[in-house]
């Protein structure tokens, strides 16, 4: 089953997505490129949990006046299986990759109102002041009522949020693009994952939001749990017995990202395959799936897109 | 919001004590029940309606009610203490104790306030456009903490002993403040726009407690140590809140200032910081 937009082909399937914690991190510092300097290294080797202690990415750039400070921001996003594998992969690298890094500060970007959870990451923070911490307080009796710790560094002070919203997220959204050679599933690519990010709440994790090598539960090898994913392999194609792709692509990119809430991914991905069905060359999409035996979420491609 | 106008009468030459004056106590009731609320004139017990014209309505709740004194009320005690919600505005001055103790809502005072303004003050917005008198959001004589949340703003100066015992909560001071300001201090954040006379933050402990010097200090106790010079990211989040929700503009003009700091009282192991603008 299958339905056609733009001429492009695409399987009437889903892409599984998967239960996962979710934070946001709004990295600020005196200008925009030390604030993305924080970010990337904040939210680098954190493609999947498959081998990463957590998924991360760069959900935008935050512009001066919707910062806490008043300074450039990125809002960073995090996700872990648990609250736990959450709040260990946000203490450790806000505290090895933002705090060492010059003139930032991080404030919690998902507020207390919205999240199913309130993690005390900035709080552990604090102990690395060795005492010299200071306890800073707004709001108490009159407004929102908000809590930081202001912790010495030898260029002068990291501010901190207490503490940070975590919410029940979805990860695991996907597409895989499949063009006629390299370039023009390339090109579709990196144009569905810049759709995405004009999304709030969702982030790729990938390299570029694009993962070349795609994953299958499993592998040949008994010590290995995850491997290439053979069946959308082209190189492959006619010598694998359960290849998947068809004829004429020679090529194939899968889109992978992660969201606060479902219908965020799902409108992201309608908004990237939308991109990438726009590109010349393009003949099939399709997603990744387990047949809904591992995750929570089943996105629907149809749904996602709203064809009848 | 429903509007109670009240309009001071003749008024005694003693103080009058008016607790009763919250939008606390006059929602919900009758006009004729809100003039026999009782107030005092030293020893003996009258009706508020004795010494004001009430008109207007009231609401359901304090939360929708409002209520404005249209009059001088300097020898008026009391007025707007103990307040949990609504508005109540004074066109004129208050007397002793306006605000004390109040837990919410707003209190606004188009002219100057007398001594223990705010005292021991919970939660809520006083904002006095004239001067406070002394001991302005202080603890009462014996109690172990003064002002526990809430903002003070005061558009002109301010007497003695202002924010002693603070514990939380911020005071804004747009002119000068005599001495002791933040005495005994442990916790809260004081900012002034004016100069700032000796001794203050006298034996201050810390806990995240703060005064913000941007208008001049006339000198600073030798038990507060002098650590750096620097621009601190947290002002900023401070001085933003001032601009944008107090309505506060000189908070802007020091948004990229520079700041001395001084860590103390040393004489009582405390880490409060007193915080000095650059010129």
């Amino acid at each position: 089953m299958s339905f056609t937009l733009n001429g492009v082909g695409i399987e009437d399937t889903f892409a599984e997505g998967f239960g996962m914690w979710g934070a946001r991190i709004i990295i600020t510092a005196k200008n925009r490129k030390w604030a993305n300097i924080a970010a990337r290294e904040m939210t680098g080797f954190a493609t999947s949990v498959i081998a990463c202690d957590c998924e991360a990415g760069i959900e935008r750039q935050v512009p001066p006046e919707e910062t806490p400070d008043g300074r450039p921001g990125v809002s960073v996003m995090v996700f872990g299986f648990s609250k736990t594998r959450l709040a260990t992969p946000m203490l450790n690298r806000i505290g090895q990759c933002v705090l060492t890094c010059p003139t930032t500060a991080i404030y919690n970007g998902i507020p207390e109102e919205e999240a199913d959870d309130m993690l005390d990451v900035g709080a552990s923070l604090r102990f690395f002041g060795d005492g010299y911490q200071v306890k800073m307080r707004m709001g108490d009796g009159w407004g929102e009522r908000q809590r930081f710790w202001r912790i010495p560094v030898m260029e002068g002070e990291f501010l901190a949020e207490a503490k940070f919203g975590a919410v029940r997220a979805v990860a695991g959204g996907n597409f895989l693009i499949m063009g006629e050679n390299e370039d023009a599933t390339l090109e579709a690519s990196e144009r569905a994952v810049e759709a995405i990010l004009e999304v709030p709440g969702v982030i790729t994790p990938f390299p570029g939001g694009l993962c070349r090598s795609g994953s299958k539960v499993g592998s040949t090898y008994a010590f290995l749990k995850a491997s290439t994913n053979t069946p959308f392999c082209p190189a492959i194609k006619h010598t694998s017995p359960d290849s998947q792709v068809p004829p004429g692509c020679n090529s194939v990119l899968e889109v992978v990202l992660n969201g606060l809430d479902e219908p965020s991914v799902m409108k992201a991905m309608a908004a990237g395959i939308r991109a990438a069905t726009e590109v010349e060359g393009i003949k099939w999409i399709t997603a990744v799936n387990f047949a809904g035996k591992l995750g929570k979420f089943q996105m629907g491609l149809k749904d996602a897109l709203g064809v009848e | 919001m429903k509007e109670l106008v009240l309009k001071p009468k003749k008024l005694p030459e003693l103080p009058l004590e008016a607790e009763v004056i919250t939008p606390d106590s006059v929602a919900g009731k009758t006009l004729k029940e809100v003039k026999a609320l009782p107030v005092y004139v030293g020893n003996t017990v009258h009706e508020l309606g004795d010494y004001f014209d009430v008109k207007g309505e009231t609401a359901e709740t304090p939360s929708d009610q409002l209520v404005a004194i249209q009059g001088e009320c300097g020898n008026v005690k009391y007025i707007g203490a103990g307040m949990t919600a609504g508005r109540l505005i004074v066109e004129g001055c208050v007397g002793m104790h306006a605000g004390a103790e109040m837990e919410g809502g707003e209190l606004i005072v188009t002219g100057s306030a007398s001594n223990w303004a705010g005292a021991e003050m919970k939660g809520g917005l006083l904002r006095i456009h004239g001067d406070a008198g002394h001991q302005l959001g202080a603890a009462y004589r014996g109690s172990p903490e003064g002002m526990t949340g809430g903002v003070i703003v005061v558009g002109g100066d301010v007497g003695l002993e202002a924010g002693a015992f603070m514990r939380r909560g911020m005071l804004i001071i747009h002119g000068n403040v005599d001495s002791f300001l933040g005495v005994h201090m442990n916790g809260g954040e004081v900012f002034v726009f004016g100069k700032v006379a000796r001794r203050f933050g006298a034996e201050a402990k810390g806990n995240g407690g703060f005064i913000a010097c941007f208008g001049g200090v006339e000198s600073i106790l030798p038990t507060y140590v002098y650590d750096t010079t620097f621009r601190p990211d947290f002002m900023k989040l401070y001085l933003r809140q001032l601009r944008d929700q107090l309505g506060i503009e000189a908070a802007g003009k020091f948004l990229e200032a520079s700041f001395k700091r001084y860590r103390g009282d040393i004489a009582v192991g405390g880490t409060a910081e007193i915080l000095v603008v650059e010129p």
